[in-house]
């Protein structure tokens, strides 16, 4: 199941040494450039020629600043404190003099990516180590400035202090003399402290990037300005692929003030297939020279295309025992089948949907000496940088992109293809340019989540127990159109398989017979560019999965919740591994239980109210984040409507870094999965999302919110992701709820009240008849 | 030539008359904290004050400012209760959207010092935030209300340039 290892091992800072040196005035800690041994043998001569390849690395100066860099995108998960907090508290640093620095693409940096909800989790024990090491380094040293021995001395909130005597890390700095290199083997072998020995970790703290986000200082893309630089709008074709332009009229264009003419976009690397955009003095006159211009097309056949035609040939994919690739393959499910008492079958679907960040993609670029500089917010630089390099025909070293605050990012910003228009756009007209989609540009150009099908089938024996399960599912697969590499061997070898399409189906239940096909729908495939959207594969597999374990749970007359717990043994593969998934599936039940008595399940509730459940192990097995929750709701039988008044949930992420940030991304997460839930779904007309702004759009507000009660569990256990789980189950507990107030069971996502109100006419005619 | 105060400065433009305000603001006076978001007032992203109303920008023709008085983020000058209650309450994640949620609850507390749960969802429903970091939106615009008995004025260069907080 460990299918994200060739990603992981790119990110990781595994087997690197950790070097200390002084540098100019300041005292520097990084990894170093090369693994293990082969490294350079003095740390100040590497740290001072730049030889270093940390996703973090930090500084001390004279005055006791802690300067630490970090190489995560900041999208509203607070990152750069929760990592800050990880360093300072196995420095032993005065938290006041904390600062964070969000750095540029230089290759120093290493592989940078922020999304998969793995920042913290990836970087937990390498940035424990290097604070680790950090605070030996300045332990000696002041040591030996105070003339003491080393272990008479501790260093507290920025000093280190020996009995009476203490010295602060500013002066061992600017007194002091760095050159020290921990090895690998040394670095592991450093003392990590435990749980209650933490001064930061664990602790509420204010995030350090809200103040700028309360009086407008915040900087976002957006917000760049560089001299000499003209406005820019594209002109996003009627699909993604093969359009191709046959004629270009400005001719209603030309009149408008501050008009400058446009650009056809050539891109070697096929990212842009048929675009052009529109040059001004203003970004107003861009807009309007936009919505003058026209562009005539050699339409691509995907501009033909509706999300009927999709989710049909999903529907037929998923019927097709041939069709995609095994992920799953435990016992014998066919003879399963044939000893079954009952067969039960169930299909699901989800919608299109649009990420929609707040802030509109854009791109500031300017060429300076041969080098292009990129202004922007982009979660996913390494995999943006060959892009640009090839759209340009350069190398990356002609390319620096820099980074400010992403206005949303929910998995959007991964790909930056929407940096493409804007360094060609640069290009071609020899200026710097400030390329701003509008909203709508910005959603017909956006990779939405696939529309998706699950089909299941499940066997139950004459004992009234579940004896297997077949699952398979089509989608479009983001992974297989914009970072191939990652996608891994199918287990019959048919093929490969989007792991970030798949996470979710192989769930922590034990079932003697489980069988998984996971099946890319061509037809999406060609039609528009699937995307990477918040939760991912788990967003939409887990709806299948947890509506279809109630339906099962109702067929078989056991409550949703006994039935699951039976399922959650902890068995065989589902024991978990040490130290990422210690306890396994025990902890899922754990998590289950506990949401059991907080939710008050089981109580009395209203007329046309109902509870559901749902479970999760978050983004990947090789990373579970263990979520149980209850929705409560109820449901107007006359027109539909579904109001859900409470949320609960209880959330086992291991250690818990930064409290409130934690807090903060589950609720929004929640809510995230309450609006997908029941607020958007965006269809695909003619090859292209057909809601493209808030008119038709229309995402959770402020009046929709129910009550929300999240707990997390105290955990010494190692810190694993936040940022998308809190997504993944509330719809399936929305819908068994509505199932448990209503009888009416629904089967595809969004949930519209017309469901509802068709589902309850049926069956009253059907009473009739 | 159109006229008008902005953050307590007189301030003068020529763009074309049609132009939103939004973008007078944010390019021609460089104060970005008001943002962009949907282009159609209808996420609440670009809210500032037009003498005391919360108006959306980005689509205001900037003709209809003329000798009248804006109010951005920046004009409240880090001094607004709801400024500090957005930091205690720890309201923003992405904060895309945090400027026009404070311009719009500002108007709210000009009016009414003590909002009921219901007034401030009906005042704050046509803000979007994509984050979703509603309850804590919620939280921080009664924290600020109870931070003061009083209904707080925003800054209103017609009282002898005297700012009252």
């Amino acid at each position: 199941m460990n299918n994200l290892n060739g990603i992981k091992d790119k990110i990781q800072l595994s087997r690197r040494n950790f070097l200390v040196g002084s540098v100019g005035a300041s005292l520097l800690m990084a990894f170093s450039v090369l693994p293990g041994k082969s490294m350079a043998e003095n740390a100040k001569k590497a740290l001072a020629g730049k030889i270093f390849s940390p996703n973090v690395w930090f500084e001390i100066n004279e005055r006791g600043e802690v300067l630490i860099n970090i190489a995560k995108a900041e999208i509203g998960q607070h990152i750069g404190t929760a990592l800050a907090r990880i360093v300072a508290d196995e420095l032993g640093a005065d938290w006041s003099k904390v600062r964070i620095v969000h750095v540029d693409t230089d290759p120093k940096w290493g592989y940078m990516v922020t999304g998969g909800s793995w920042s913290v989790f990836h970087s937990f024990t390498p940035l424990s180590q290097a604070g680790a090491a950090g605070r030996i380094a300045l332990l000696e040293a002041g040591a030996v400035l105070l003339g003491k021995n080393g272990n008479e001395c501790e260093v507290i909130n920025g000093y280190v202090k020996c009995g009476e005597k203490s010295i602060s890390f500013g002066d061992i700095v600017s007194k002091g003399q760095f050159n020290r290199i921990f090895t690998v083997e040394e670095l592991a072998a450093l003392p990590i402290k435990s749980g209650k020995n933490r001064q930061f970790i664990g602790k509420d703290t204010m995030a350090l990037d809200i103040p700028s986000k309360t009086n407008g200082t915040a900087k976002y893309g957006i917000d760049v300005e560089v001299d000499g630089m003209v406005y820019a709008r594209p002109i996003v074709p009627p699909s993604r692929y093969g359009n191709s332009i046959t004629k270009v009229n400005d001719k209603k264009a030309v009149n408008i003030p501050g008009y400058l003419g446009y650009e056809i976009l050539n891109d070697p690397s096929e990212t842009l297939q048929g675009w052009v955009c529109v040059l001004a003095t203003s970004y107003y006159s861009a807009i309007k020279a936009g919505d003058a211009i026209v562009v005539s097309y050699k339409k691509s056949p995907a501009t033909k295309v509706s999300e009927e035609q999709i989710q049909i040939e999903g529907e037929k994919l998923t019927r097709d025992k041939n069709a995609g690739n095994l992920f799953v393959d435990d016992g014998n499910v066919e003879q399963a089948t044939l000893e079954a008492k009952i067969n039960l079958e169930a299909s699901y679907r989800t919608a299109s949907l649009l990420h929609f960040p707040l802030e509109p993609v854009n791109a500031t670029v300017e060429f300076i000496d041969d080098v292009c500089h990129i202004h922007t917010g982009n979660q996913w630089q390494s995999l943006t940088m060959p892009l640009i390099a090839k759209a340009l025909n350069v190398t990356q070293e002609k390319i620096v992109m820099h980074q400010y605050y992403l206005g949303g990012g929910f998995g959007r910003r991964l790909f930056g293809d929407y940096i493409i228009p804007a360094v060609l756009t640069a290009k071609a007209y020899g200026k710097p340019i400030k390329m701003v989609f509008t909203r709508e540009d910005d959603s017909r150009f956006s990779p939405p989540r696939s529309p998706s099908v699950q089909l299941f089938n499940a066997s139950v024996d004459a004992k009234n127990n579940v004896t297997g399960i077949e699952h398979a599912f089509a989608a479009g697969w983001p992974t297989l159109s914009m970072a191939p590499q990652f996608m891994f061997e199918s287990l019959d070898k048919k093929g490969k398989i989007d792991p970030f399409s798949s996470n979710g189906a192989d769930h922590w239940y034990t079932l003697d017979n489980h069988r998984v096909r996971a099946i890319n729908n061509k037809l999406a495939q060609d039609t528009f560019l699937p995307g990477w959207l918040r939760s991912v594969g788990p967003g939409w597999l887990c709806w299948g999965v947890e509506s279809f374990m109630d339906e099962i749970a109702i067929a078989t007359n056991k409550d949703p919740i006994d039935f699951r717990l039976s399922l959650l043994d902890g068995r065989g593969k589902n024991a978990g591994t040490a130290p990422v998934s210690n306890h396994g599936a025990l902890r899922l039940a754990n998590v289950l239980k506990k949401v059991r008595s907080q939710s008050n399940w089981g109580g009395e509730l209203g007329e046309n109210e109902g509870m559901g459940v749902a479970i999760t192990y978050g983004q990947e097995r090789t990373m579970p984040t263990w979520i149980a929750c209850v929705a409560h709701v109820h449901v107007n039988k006359s027109n539909g409507k579904v109001t859900v008044k409470k949320l609960s949930l209880t959330v086992d992420c291991g250690t818990v870094i930064h409290p409130d940030g934690a807090l903060a991304q589950v609720e929004g997460g929640v809510l995230w999965g309450l609006s997908l839930a029941l607020h958007e779904g965006n269809e695909i007309k003619k090859g292209q999302i057909s809601k493209t702004n808030l008119d038709t759009y229309t995402p959770l507000r402020m009046g929709d919110v129910p009550e929300l009660d999240i707990q997390f569990i105290e955990s010494d256990e190692i810190s694993v992701g936040l940022g998308e789980p809190g997504v993944v189950t509330v719809a399936p507990a929305i819908a068994n709820a509505i199932a448990q107030a209503t009888g009416v069971r629904l089967r595809s996502l969004p949930m519209r009240p017309d469901d509802i109100i068709q589902f309850l006419k049926e069956r009253e005619s059907n009473k009739i008849g | 030539m159109i006229e008008f105060i902005l953050n307590g400065k007189k301030v003068s433009t020529k763009v074309p008359d049609d132009t939103p305000l939004l973008w007078v603001i944010r390019d021609e006076f460089h104060l970005k904290g008001t943002k962009f978001g949907c282009g159609i007032s209808m996420c609440g992203a670009c809210t500032v004050h037009i003498d005391g109303d919360p108006v959306r920008a980005c689509k205001y023709p900037v003709k209809l400012v003329n000798k009248k008085q804006i109010t951005t983020i920046e004009g409240l000058n880090n001094e607004h209760p709801l400024q500090e209650a957005w930091i205690k309450e720890q309201v923003p994640q992405c904060g895309y959207c945090q400027s026009g949620q404070i311009m719009q609850a500002a108007t709210l507390l000009a009016s009414n010092k003590d909002p009921s749960e219901k007034e401030i969802v009906a005042h704050m429903s046509n803000n979007l935030c994509r984050c979703m970091a509603y309850s804590r939106i919620k939280k921080a615009i009664k924290t600020a209300a109870n931070s003061t008995s009083e209904t707080v004025s925003i800054f209103d260069p017609a009282l002898n340039g005297q700012k009252e907080i």
